[in-house]
């Protein structure tokens, strides 16, 4: 009340700022210890997180903040080292595509030895509860990266379990050395490169029978996992043997006939009201950001519920599951929502 | 004064438009370097202000610093602060604070419902007789436009106590309009809340500044509470003072025109900027003037782009001044202290029967597209 500010430390914000420039409220700050570009573009980054970290369970993952001329951006990583390596070091490892036309990931790729930055405290239940039970992982590119922190976090290796690759070039797999070297190490674990150059998608679909285990979890990009659910589902595994996480924002195809087809949407912002026409095709968030307003946002792909907006009339759909929205007022995400009919929104 | 006819009407579209875009393309660091660093300024002041008042025990000096200390703070977190946070100036940070959807100021008004006010009444329909409630706040007789009334005739007054309780005409600025507490509703008017969310908001902001300002603080400062609360009152004075001086200076001046309904009614980007260039006026001054007003100093320029961040403003107004000058349109700035004069001017003219109209005519050919 006091500082007329929704916490009282925002209120301070400007004082901790001038001893601690790089302050953000729920964040906590990292240090870059080592950044190594690897082939096909992808990234790998040690980070040493502050000692308020709270630490996290392998598969769950953290926001990234970083400042581009002037303006916080963030976006959500799997972390993919030990929890071992970060209760003995405080060191947290990243491991994520580059992409050049991407708005955050060059950015990434840009920082130096030394730079420090903030992360959000680790969130996601995708974590590896039952170790007890025979396991097979099936992860696919980068969707490799929270499954190896779960495999390598692991301490007592108590049943079988398989880990099944995914991948486009063997040699180049990211964090194969690691996994390979586990295998190693532990009679339990046995791993399995499918290299897409040499084994097509059907045999790869059809080699799953081989693999029998009390519980599954998947990672990857959207299509592979719904394709690889089915299947499971065709050998009789209930839904509720499979985990599944998300690798990024999987989006519906709309008809193409329909994704630039423009929708009239009002923004309430600020008490004034603004009319953009957004193609079918894309997010509320950037339909807005196209049109000159600047909602709140950080993960864009629907985890971190900065952007949730009220929705006054108009008909949404989720773009992770194709689900529609009602016409009447509710809250949405406007990250992961695009429109379908006529919108008003506060932003 | 040549009136613009629509072809003209569209080009200063063009032009104006070219400048925003030319001056978005430079905001970045520097912005948010300068806000957070008035941010700063601001949180120093307001500290070492309140303290400064409780030393008035060691010398009634001490007091008077703190006073215009938390007066400044005041000051700025109205103008430069809230009043551009609130506008979505900085919301292109996704700062935690400095952000639209997220801002409170303090003053009594509800931020939510100043934006509803301000940003979009005021803003949408600048200067637009019956739209524009901003224009005399429903107490003050400004032009001819509006019929003469015997309570008019003493304005002046009515002017002078607005001013000093200028947060709380604000803050009850939407409930007047909605007729909340009246059962005679306007016929037609639309609220984006229901009147019940309207009182709320107005008594919950409203009780937490009272007792932030005569309670809290007073109770903290102990034996010298009683200091304290009438430091909190000045400094709210000088801050109410101030803030309703400058929005005078930059909407009520001798020379700023007002528009009728029918006018604007379809009116293209090209008119609703030409009526924003006509409806506000400008003052000059140093670098800290600026900075107190919110850069409301360049009012036309503010209400020409509201949402560039405020410190652009005064190199805008070089342009600006230009474009005015290409297409004939009259730009209205002077000093301060002429400025005043000549709302001093206009609020006692018109608190006799008589004066002029102060409506543009347009013709309704110069209507093109419309703008919404």
């Amino acid at each position: 009340m006091l500082g007329n500010q929704p916490a009282f430390i925002l209120y301070i914000l400007p004082l901790i700022n001038v001893l601690w420039p790089d302050y953000l409220p729920n964040a906590f700050s990292a240090k870059v210890i080592s950044l190594e570009q690897k082939a096909q573009g992808m990234l790998y980054i040690k980070l040493k997180v502050s000692k308020r970290w709270p630490g996290f369970s392998g598969g769950q993952h953290i926001d990234l903040f970083l400042i581009n001329n002037g303006r916080i951006v963030t976006r959500t990583f799997s972390l993919c080292s030990p929890v071992s390596r970060w209760q003995s070091h405080r060191e947290i490892h990243l491991c994520c595509k580059v992409q050049h036309n991407g708005s955050f990931t060059p950015l990434l790729a840009g920082l130096a030895v030394n730079d420090r930055l903030n992360v959000s405290k680790a969130r996601g239940d995708f974590v590896w509860a039952n170790s007890q039970q025979s396991t097979t992982f099936i992860a696919a590119g980068s969707g490799i990266t929270p499954i190896a922190a779960m495999l390598l976090s692991q301490r007592h290796w108590l049943a079988p379990v398989t880990l099944i690759y995914r991948v486009k070039t063997a040699e180049n797999a990211a964090l194969l050395p690691e996994l390979q070297a586990l295998a190693k190490q532990h009679k339990q674990f046995s791993l399995f490169i499918s290299d897409s150059a040499v084994e097509s998608a059907e045999r790869f679909i059809d080699s799953l029978a081989h693999f029998q285990s009390d519980q599954y979890y998947l990672c990857g990009p959207p299509a592979f996992m719904q394709i690889v659910r089915h299947q499971l589902n065709m050998f009789n595994i209930q839904d509720d043997c499979i985990f599944q996480e998300q690798f990024g924002l999987s989006v519906i195809r709309v008809d193409e006939k329909n994704a630039e087809d423009l929708v009239q949407a009002t923004f309430f912002h600020a008490g004034t009201n603004r009319v953009a026409h957004i193609a079918k095709g894309v997010s509320l968030l950037q339909g807005a950001e196209d049109s000159g307003l600047s909602p709140r946002f950080a993960c864009r792909m629907g985890v971190c519920f900065q952007c949730v907006c009220q929705k006054v009339t108009g008909q949404v759909r989720d773009m992770r599951t194709g689900i529609l929205s009602g016409h009447g007022e509710e809250q949405i995400q406007l990250c992961v929502s695009q429109p379908v009919t006529e919108l008003v929104v506060k932003l | 004064m040549m009136m613009p006819n629509a072809q003209q009407l569209d080009a200063l579209q063009v032009d104006l438009d070219a400048l925003k875009q030319k001056v978005q393309e430079q905001v970045g660091e520097s912005d948010a370097r300068y806000i957070k660093r008035v941010l700063l300024v601001q949180r120093l002041s307001a500290i070492s202000g309140r303290i400064f008042m409780v030393l008035g025990f060691i010398t009634p000096w001490f007091w008077l610093l703190g006073v215009l200390l938390l007066a400044l703070a005041k000051i700025l977190d109205n103008m430069e602060i809230g009043h551009n946070v609130l506008h979505g100036q900085y919301d292109w940070m996704n700062h935690p604070l400095l952000h639209s959807k997220r801002y409170e100021w303090d003053i009594v008004c509800d931020a939510g419902s100043w934006q509803r006010t301000h940003n979009y009444e005021h803003h949408t329909y600048t200067n637009i007789i019956g739209k524009d409630r901003d224009f005399g706040y429903g107490l003050l007789r400004l032009s001819n436009d509006l019929r003469w009334r015997v309570r008019n005739l003493w304005q002046g007054g009515t002017y002078l106590l607005l001013s000093m309780l200028f947060q709380w005409g604000i803050a009850y600025h939407e409930l007047a309009g909605q007729r909340v507490f009246s059962k005679k509703k306007k016929v037609g008017r639309h609220s984006q809340v229901s009147d019940q969310a309207l009182k709320k908001a107005f008594l919950s902001k409203g009780t937490r500044q009272l007792v932030k300002d005569y309670l809290f603080f007073p109770l903290v400062a102990g034996p010298m509470w009683l200091w304290v609360i009438a430091g909190n009152l000045l400094a709210n004075f000088i801050r109410n003072l101030w803030t309703s001086t400058v929005i005078f200076c930059g909407h009520f001046t001798k020379d700023v025109h007002t528009f009728t309904e029918s006018q604007c009614s379809d009116e293209s980007r090209g008119h609703w900027y030409y009526r924003q260039m006509l409806g506000s006026s400008n003052f000059t001054g140093p670098t800290y003037l600026h900075i107190l007003t919110g850069h409301l100093s360049c009012q036309i320029e503010h209400h020409l782009f509201p949402d560039i961040p405020a410190r652009h403003y005064p190199a805008m107004a070089v342009d600006v001044q230009a474009i005015a000058a290409k297409y004939g349109i009259a730009y209205n700035t002077g000093s301060f202290f002429s400025q005043y004069v000549s709302v001093f001017w206009r609020i006692i003219r018109y608190s006799f029967p008589g004066g002029a109209k102060t409506t543009r005519l347009v013709n309704p050919k110069h209507r093109v597209q419309s703008m919404l």
